[in-house]
């Protein structure tokens, strides 16, 4: 019984947990994409800013990740698939892996470490610091001025993020493809293109926003609950990076899914 | 553009009528009562002082005035409309009218002390950079920090961080000014030289003035009236003349600084500490 | 709040009626601005009468005002303070930056540099 009884409160408070983040999201989705045809004015400029924090500023790692994450691919391809013969089959699965699984995974996992934790540090530094307090006392609504830039932010720039490490997996591939695999770095780059059909890419673009929308939420979830004392802003943070990671792969999971059920034959 | 919610002039004519009515407040922290219904006027183009120690729900109060926290029961009358009842979006408006200053300052700390005070004017108005840019300087200026734009809030000291917090609340040119423990945590001359900011910004703009605290000599200084506000009921409510003539026994325990009394009877300190009773009954 | 402005001798004069706020400040100030910048008057008397109130964007549209007719050499002056909008240049201290006269003949013959300061 107190065994059921547990299963039961973790499952509600993770609902509850769940309706907050949609009711954050909600939120500053109006603000991104309805509060500007009423006529109330959106500053750009604090989502410019952000973007260049969350999308700019991660090119590097998120190309050196990627870029390692292609050759792994291509090794642990290549080592099945040399048995078979069809090591030419490598530049295919690196595309398919890339495009529609390990880019936007692989950056989420950066902008998670990134961006996420900073959300939540952030926004909860302000917590503790009386600022969000501040911000409603002056008629400033906390979402619509610090989580929907943030939103717009990520919105953008996720799919961005995702699209240049699926290149850079591609080229990691390609690296080993032409050093030891036979191909030419033209014939690679052919073989990648007949691999990939148009779904592919749109698969892994529409994952990363959903992605985008995830850690997001989480990150500033996890700052605005921040109690009091600034040792629990550190806590926020751990709690954003863990929550945001599994949440992820749970929707990469289901998404995943969708598309395996959807997929025309 | 967000219009003027009361033309300027209804409140000239409102002048000595209260700026703020408070009627049976209650407020609720989850299941604890913290504010037990309590009722007082503030006088418009003065300052009122809410004296009370700690744990007396001062602040609930303070936060609830400034909206947030919500009611459990009551009204807060402000400007002849149910503050307690309104919507998000009119209390927005009354907020924009409102200038509240923070215990700990609360300026946003990755922004300037400009930025501070301009951001309320950058979100709400349509007023030129250049104009805000004086705008700036002038309430810095009134509040003593000239030359102190470009400083970050961690680059400044406790009693100059508050004078910035000021500034930022009277960025809009408020008609009431909150005050949350004005005096708390600075030495007693920085606190004397927030005391008088407090007195000249009363005289210079008729700002009706709100200041919650539990500093003594600091309240008889800067009140016109006086609440002293104990476990979430009021025990007195007058000018500061009043309160300091009073025999009521509450109100000469806080003003004379007598401690709590020990439990007297070794069995309610016995059952105390058994937790037989609750060690906080009334 | 309304503004019109007429003709005087060479001197331009800004008639105010109302309440100079946050929200009213940007008008006066894009009159003030351009009079000076375009229009290039000689001399900009703004006239308080009708001013009930005038908060602190009020008055720094016309520290504004001031600083611009310094730019480009022309005069600048206030005349017909109410009570109330002389308090607030009292207390901001700017009485004394302000050119300020009582009436509009005073104002229009003005005081060489004096007041300026």
């Amino acid at each position: 019984m107190p065994l059921a009884e547990q299963i039961g409160g973790a499952t509600l408070s993770w609902l509850a947990y769940v309706g907050n983040l949609t009711r954050l999201t909600s939120g500053a989705a109006r603000a991104v994409f309805i509060d500007p045809f009423r006529g109330r004015r959106v500053k750009w400029s604090r989502s410019m800013h952000q973007a260049l924090a969350v999308g700019v500023t991660a090119i590097p790692v998120v190309s050196l990740i990627s870029f390692f994450v292609g050759l792994i691919l291509a090794l642990q391809a290549a080592y099945e698939l040399r048995r078979l013969g069809a090591l030419h089959l490598v530049a295919g699965t690196v595309a398919l892996s890339m495009t529609r699984e390990l880019g936007p995974l692989m950056t989420a996992v950066v902008v998670i470490g990134r961006s996420g934790s900073a959300f939540a540090a952030e926004i909860g530094t302000m917590k503790v610091n009386e600022e969000i307090d501040a911000l409603e006392t002056m008629a400033l609504e906390p979402v619509h001025f610090l989580v929907a830039p943030k939103f717009a932010a990520m919105l953008l720039m996720m799919p961005c993020l995702t699209t240049w490490s699926d290149l850079m997996g591609v080229f990691g591939g390609g690296v080993f493809g032409v050093m030891s695999a036979g191909f030419t770095s033209h014939t690679y780059l052919e073989a990648t293109i007949d691999a990939l059909v148009r779904r592919d890419i749109f698969i892994g673009l529409v994952k990363s926003a959903m992605f985008a929308i995830v850690i997001t939420a989480v990150g500033c979830q996890e700052g605005f609950t921040t109690g009091l004392g600034s040792e629990e802003v550190g806590k926020s943070t751990t709690a954003a990076v863990v929550k945001s990671i599994f949440l992820v792969i749970v929707m990469d999971l289901v998404f995943t899914s969708i598309f395996y059920l959807t997929a025309p034959r | 553009m967000a219009g003027e919610l009361i033309p300027k002039d209804d409140a000239a004519a409102e002048r000595g009528a209260p700026a703020i009515s408070v009627r049976d407040l209650r407020v609720n922290y989850g299941d604890r009562e913290i504010l037990h219904g309590i009722s007082f006027d503030a006088p418009a183009g003065q300052t009122l002082v809410i004296l009370g120690g700690s744990g007396s729900g001062k602040s609930t109060l303070l936060r609830t005035l400034v909206g947030l926290e919500n009611p459990t029961g009551g009204s807060i009358w402000i400007r002849g409309r149910d503050f307690a009842s309104m919507k998000e979006s009119e209390r927005d408006e009354l907020r924009k009218r409102m200038g509240m200053s923070f215990q700990s300052g609360a300026l946003f700390g990755s922004m300037t002390v400009a930025e501070n005070v301009a951001l309320p004017l950058r979100e709400h108005t349509n007023l030129d950079r250049s104009t805000i840019d004086i705008m700036v300087r002038l309430k810095l200026n009134q509040v003593g920090l000239s030359g102190f734009e470009n400083y970050m809030p961690a680059q400044l000291s406790g009693g100059m961080r508050k004078r910035a917090a000021v500034a930022r609340a009277l960025a809009m040119d408020p008609e009431v000014l909150f005050f949350d423990e004005p005096s708390a945590g600075l030495d007693p001359i920085i606190a004397a030289g927030i005391d008088d900011l407090i007195l000249k910004l009363k005289q210079a703009f008729h700002i009706t003035i709100l200041v919650v605290t539990h500093e003594l000599a600091s309240a008889f200084l800067i009140a016109d009236r006086m609440i002293l506000l104990i476990k979430g009921n009021i025990v007195a409510d007058g000018t500061p003349e009043e309160l300091r003539q009073s025999t009521h026994p509450r109100v000469r325990q806080f003003l004379d600084r007598v401690p709590e009394k020990e439990l007297t009877a070794e069995i309610d300190y016995l059952q105390m500490l058994t937790g037989e009773i609750p060690p906080e009954r009334q | 709040m309304e503004l019109s402005t007429r003709q005087v001798e060479n001197a331009t004069v800004v008639d105010v009626v109302g309440d100079i706020t946050l929200y009213s400040s940007p008008n006066v100030r894009k009159t003030l601005l351009d009079l000076l910048r375009n229009k290039h008057s000689r001399r900009v008397i703004v006239n308080l009468e009708k001013v009930r109130y005038i908060d602190s964007a009020g008055v720094a549209s016309l520290v504004e005002g001031l600083k611009v007719s310094r730019d480009v050499n022309a005069g600048f002056a206030l005349y017909g303070l109410t009570k109330t909008t002389r308090e607030v240049l009292e207390l901001t201290r700017l009485i004394k930056v302000f050119e300020v006269y009582d009436t509009e003949e005073q104002a229009l013959r003005g005081k060489g540099d004096a007041g300026a300061q």
